[in-house]
């Protein structure tokens, strides 16, 4: 058990470093961060005087050795555009994340789980194909576009929400649930296809022949156990989630990991894109390892197989 | 920022079923109340002597610290409130002594005095002094600083509140550079900076400003209080908030919902809704953005742009009438200078730009393409794609067809720099200047997006380096830009009109009234309706 | 659930026959409407040329703004309106469903050519060479494929062709993890090992008796990637950094109409949406349906 742990941590470390090999060279391939901090008409005396600033006038394996080196104390450099350390931004934005991608795995779960249960208990009828087509719905449209219809319907026009920004849980409505419908299909498609496994299965056919009504068989024994991979999912989703919200942070304005990374991009700050992109790669990681590690710890052959 | 953490924190702590239920239960009832209440607007609480601005861009700390404003426009959204300056564009001067109370040249043009103002404090109450503003210049390194400290030989002190300029050579643009170009005549406590250090000092700032500051969430919010002990007045309003919604169409919904009493850069259509809201007013103001479309092969012999007809024929393709009413309401000005903005010291007024699609037809049949030709590759900044189509199907009707090439902004300025362009290339421009800083960065040789120049221009430009006179100066400047609309180096599009909205709170905006400043200001004469 | 599973578990060396897999056409429930939606987009695609009322990418600044036909201002002559400046907004469909078909078909593709046959190789192969694989996939996979797009379009341009290559690398992971899975359990049975034993190659192996068997689950999983990868372009234009103006590409339409939508313009931002609406959906139901059929043990999907 201990070697296949420290197999799997050893691979953590391998993807990070890779990982972070990539993202520093390919920041670097897309451009000049000095030339977006000048108006177009700046000396080129001003703009050495910025590389300098940034470090970006030493030898390219030097400003990887830097980035390691000060890595291994936590330290992801400081933000070429607001010069505040890096682990500061992601540290004060990565909560608003969370918090939006839980309230729209919440908004997720709420589509999903049920219009899952109904279709699996109705199969190939009414609720089945309406639950379905709910669900798909949100997976065929953009979220940015259904941020901007709900945008127009419920703050221009009706005038019940804020538009956008962050600060108060009206805030989080139409953001959370523009990124929380398109989830919403993955969801339910695995709650039905695991409601159809359990509902299938020994267990939930002595019951029946015990001669439980059909809602108590569903609600007590079925759907507990069904619920199992879907939580599963739903955790992994929801790390995806927060790496994939940015589209929707953009169109709210809401002060997210995902918006500060597409600043980072436009404005060229590299530390900022680099940081954000590792330390979503090592949530992803770590959450891969979590996963994995109880997998194996719940399943004994995974273990011993390697 | 460790408030914003603590918000969170505080937040996430409550159980998350309570939350959900909270959500659910809010959800139920808006549906609940659906039909009956739709038409009930409810439009957001302002605490009073507050106003809230929605800013188009996202704001860094870099702004706070005149030292390293980067030779953009949009730092000063900031200054202005935080900061003063010796001598700073106010309403109706260009050169407006503040911090100082006045100022004199020498005879020689080798010095300027600068008289400081008794009655001026920073925000921590500190007087200010020579001694601050002799740190202020030193300390400055953002654009430009290696020509100011090249020219300036020594500043010298000789009490509390007297300031000498000396410089090595005559240098008829210093306060130019000084006042309004830089933020090296911005004033900052000296003491003060040396105790918290430049780092320490971004975090919290302290100027002589007419606003002290609150509180910074990167990216977020900017918050700003009145300073009550400013030398001019003290400030109307209260609090100031700036909030950042990088997105036009949020930015305007924010505006209409009463989130924001001002939004910045609300663009074509919006702008035309922003127009029709009953409360809201729209507010153009003109920027220093002049836009123009370069011909980049033009000293290429074998290029078909070299010939001047061509190119002539270009600039009367362009339809600048429609165009502007399209996407700026009409609101742009089309001078037909293409580089030169019509406010700067030096500006040559040339004759209204035509639009004649026959005579380009006939222009271009005339230099061997009667049919028109295959143009190549049109490079513009992608976030002006809007623009770049609008004149990209003017072109082609008369004949000029070209494929657009929208390019992201960063790579655009990148590869703008480096030559990589060919055919056609919309620039545009909005730096702090004159005449003769706009021509040198892109009409005359030597400058960082200048592809080819003729040396008649390149001469003319050497002798008004050096001319003290400012008749003589301003007469061959106006010259060079004659000679550069009559070859068509450039052709010119417009001077971009920045569209904004005001709420129905605001009483004056600040709007327009410092010239050539595209954003609110002076902020101390910025008041709520009914006070 | 037993017929499919001897199904798949074809006798080495017997061809799988695409004429095995229509008759499943002809079982119930085959979503007959998805796949003509699908099909009619296709054909809109290939003869754009023919169909589209006017040209694309000209307009006229006089002619902005038109609502559709059936309201007030409208004129038949622009069937659907017009846009900001101009142009056909029917015509801009049609030629946008053209985009949309190659984009979406050549980048699920591509990325489907690549993750397989990595997904492939990397399970059968085993050893160091799985590793490589899988910890290039896990770090490729780490990085959120949006700013992966952001980036890569930030980097060479936006093109057409750009995006498509684009998508293809950052979405090959998704096959590549469940191929790999399938191929393990694929490696220990029956007509893989009489091959073996028969003297095939490593390659031959794969290439004959393992890719067949796996192509099902690339199928499936192509289905339901050719939604994310349109709905993705569709976003990438909206943060300006996918396909390029003037081209007339549907999310494209749907970012420029974004402003339009504010002020009541709504055909030109509500069309293009349903338009690519249409074409997911039915690309996620016919993924549905395939899924049933085709292999029921892809349950995670």
């Amino acid at each position: 058990m201990k070697r296949y742990v420290s197999r799997r941590v050893g691979y953590c470390l391998l993807s990070l470093f890779l990982l972070s090999v990539t993202i520093f060279f390919f920041v670097r391939v897309t451009g000049d961060p000095a030339t977006l901090l000048v108006e177009p008409g700046a000396s080129e005396a001003d703009i050495a005087a910025m590389h300098h600033q940034f470090g970006l006038d030493k030898p390219l394996w030097v400003q990887y050795g830097l980035f390691i080196a000060s890595l291994a104390h936590g330290d992801l450099g400081k933000s070429f555009y607001y010069r505040t350390p890096v682990m500061e931004l992601y540290l004060s934005r990565l909560p608003n994340s969370l918090y939006l991608a839980a309230v729209a795995m919440t908004f997720s779960l709420i589509i999903g789980i049920p219009s899952g249960v109904l279709a699996s208990v109705r199969v190939g009828r009414f609720w089945d194909r309406a639950g379905k087509m709910f669900t798909l719905l949100g997976l065929s449209l953009p979220p940015f576009w259904v941020g901007l219809v709900l945008i127009l319907v419920f703050s221009v026009y009706l005038g019940w929400l804020p538009s956008s920004g962050a600060g108060t849980p009206l805030h989080l409505i139409m953001p959370a649930f523009a990124l929380g419908w398109y989830f919403a299909a993955a969801h339910m498609r695995l709650t039905r296809s695991s409601m159809l496994e359990v509902l299938g299965s020994e267990y939930v056919k002595l019951a029946r022949l015990k001669g439980l009504p059909q809602v108590l068989v569903i609600a007590k024994h079925a759907f507990k156990n069904a619920l199992i991979p879907v939580l599963t999912l739903a955790g992994i989703n929801l790390v995806i989630m927060v790496n994939v919200a940015t589209v929707v942070e953009v169109v709210f304005a809401w002060p997210g990991i995902g918006r500060l990374l597409y600043e980072g991009i436009t404005f060229r700050d590299f530390p900022v894109v680099q940081g954000v992109v590792l330390m979503g790669g090592a949530m992803i990681v770590i959450v891969n390892l979590v996963v994995d590690i109880l997998y194996a710890v719940i399943d004994p052959r995974i273990r011993l197989e390697s | 920022m460790n408030s914003a953490i603590k918000r969170r924190e505080s937040h996430a702590n409550r159980s998350g079923l309570t939350r959900r239920d909270v959500l659910t239960l809010s959800a139920t009832g808006v549906l609940a109340t659906a039909t009956t209440l739709a038409p009930l607007r409810v439009l957001a609480a302002a605490p009073q002597g507050q106003l809230t601005w929605g800013i188009h861009v996202s704001l860094a700390p870099t702004w706070f610290d005149p030292a390293e404003t980067p030779g953009l426009i949009t730092p000063f959204m900031v200054l202005y409130a935080l900061h003063d300056a010796m001598v700073k564009p106010m309403p109706g001067q260009p050169f407006a002594p503040s911090l100082a109370e006045s100022v004199s040249a020498s005879e020689d043009g080798l010095g300027y005095e600068f008289v400081l103002r008794k009655e001026a404090t920073f925000h921590n109450g500190d007087p200010v002094t020579a001694e601050d503003v002799k740190f202020s210049f030193e300390r400055y390194r953002g654009a430009s600083h290696d020509v100011m400290k090249a020219r300036v030989a020594a500043i010298e002190t000789p009490d509390q509140l007297h300031v000498n300029f000396k410089l090595k050579t005559p240098w008829p643009d210093f306060l130019t550079f000084y006042g309004s170009a830089t933020g090296a005549g911005w004033i900052v406590p000296k003491k003060y900076v040396e105790k918290v250090g430049d780092d320490g000092f971004k975090k919290a700032p302290i100027g002589a400003g007419p606003y002290r500051f609150v509180s910074f969430t990167p990216g977020v919010e900017l918050v700003f209080e009145a300073f009550e002990g400013y030398w001019r007045k003290t400030p109307s309003v209260k609090r100031l908030v700036f909030k950042v919604i990088p997105e036009e169409a949020t930015r305007l919904a924010a505006l209409k919902h009463g989130e924001v009493d001002i939004a910045y850069s609300i663009r074509g259509e919006l702008a035309e809704e922003l127009q029709r809201t009953p409360g809201l007013t729209l507010k153009p103001v003109d920027s220093p953005a002049t836009f123009w479309i370069s011909f980049v092969d033009q000293w290429d012999p074998k290029s078909l742009w070299h010939d001047a007809r061509v190119r002539k024929a270009a600039g009367l393709a362009i339809d600048r009438k429609s165009i502007n009413q399209a996407l700026t309401l009409g609101f742009s000005k089309l001078t037909g200078n293409p580089v030169v903005c019509n406010v700067f010291d030096f500006f040559w007024q040339p004759p209204e730009p035509a639009y004649d699609p026959a005579q380009a037809r006939k222009l271009l049949a005339e230099a061997g393409h009667p049919n028109g030709f295959d143009g190549g590759e049109y490079y513009c900044d992608s976030s002006y794609s809007n623009l770049g189509e609008a004149v990209l199907n003017n072109l082609g009707e008369v004949g000029i067809q070209m494929k657009l090439r929208p390019v992201e902004r960063a790579a655009f300025l990148k590869e703008w720099g480096e030559k990589k362009f060919k055919n056609i290339v919309m620039g545009g421009s909005g730096a702090f200047g004159n005449a003769a800083t706009r021509l040198a960065a892109f009409i005359v040789k030597g400058g960082p997006y200048v592809y080819g120049s003729y040396p008649d221009i390149d001469d003319l430009f050497e002798k008004q380096a050096v001319e003290l006179d400012h008749g003589k100066r301003d007469a061959i400047l106006q010259k060079i830009q004659q000679l550069v609309q009559e070859r068509t180096v450039a052709a010119p599009i417009w001077q971009l009109a920045f569209i904004n909205g005001v709420g129905p709170r605001v009483g004056e905006s600040g709007f327009g009234l410092i010239p050539t400043f595209a954003y609110t200001g002076p902020y101390e004469d910025i008041t709520l309706k009914g006070s | 659930m037993a017929v499919q599973t001897e199904v798949i578990a074809l006798p080495p060396g017997s061809p799988s026959g695409v004429f095995s897999r229509l008759s499943f056409l002809r079982l119930k429930n085959f979503p007959l409407v998805p796949a003509l939606i699908l099909g009619f987009i296709a054909l809109v695609a290939i003869f754009a040329n023919f169909l589209a009322p006017h040209n694309p990418e000209i307009g006229s600044l006089t002619a902005r703004f038109k609502p559709p036909f059936w309201q007030t201002g409208g004129t038949t002559k622009y069937l659907l309106g017009t846009d900001q400046l101009g142009r056909d907004v029917l015509s801009r469909l049609i030629f946008g469903a053209r985009v949309s078909v190659v984009v979406g078909f050549t980048a699920v593709i591509f990325a489907g050519t690549v993750g397989t046959t990595l997904g492939i190789i990397s399970g059968y192969l085993g050893g160091w060479v799985d590793q490589v694989i899988m910890r290039i996939t896990d770090t490729w996979l780490a990085l959120p494929a949006l700013m992966f797009a952001i980036f890569l379009a930030a980097i060479v341009g936006p093109s057409m062709w750009n995006i498509v290559i684009i998508l293809g690398l950052v979405y090959w992971t998704r096959y590549a993890r469940v191929i790999r899975g399938e191929v393990l359990s694929l490696k220990e049975r029956e007509f893989v090992r009489l091959a073996i034993v028969a003297g095939c190659s490593k390659w031959t192996i794969m290439y004959r008796h393992i890719l067949p068997n796996v192509i099902n689950s690339a199928i499936v999983i192509g289905t339901l990637m050719l939604g994310v990868v349109i709905i993705t372009e569709a976003t990438l234009s909206f943060l300006s950094v996918g396909v390029p103006p003037p081209q007339a590409a549907w999310g494209l339409m749907l970012s420029d109409g974004k402003q339009s939508l504010m002020v009541g313009r709504w055909w030109l931002s509500v069309l293009p949406g349903v338009c690519i609406m249409l074409m997911v959906l039915s690309a996620n139901i016919l993924g549905d349906w395939l899924r049933v059929k085709l292999d029921p043990q892809l349950r995670q999907l």
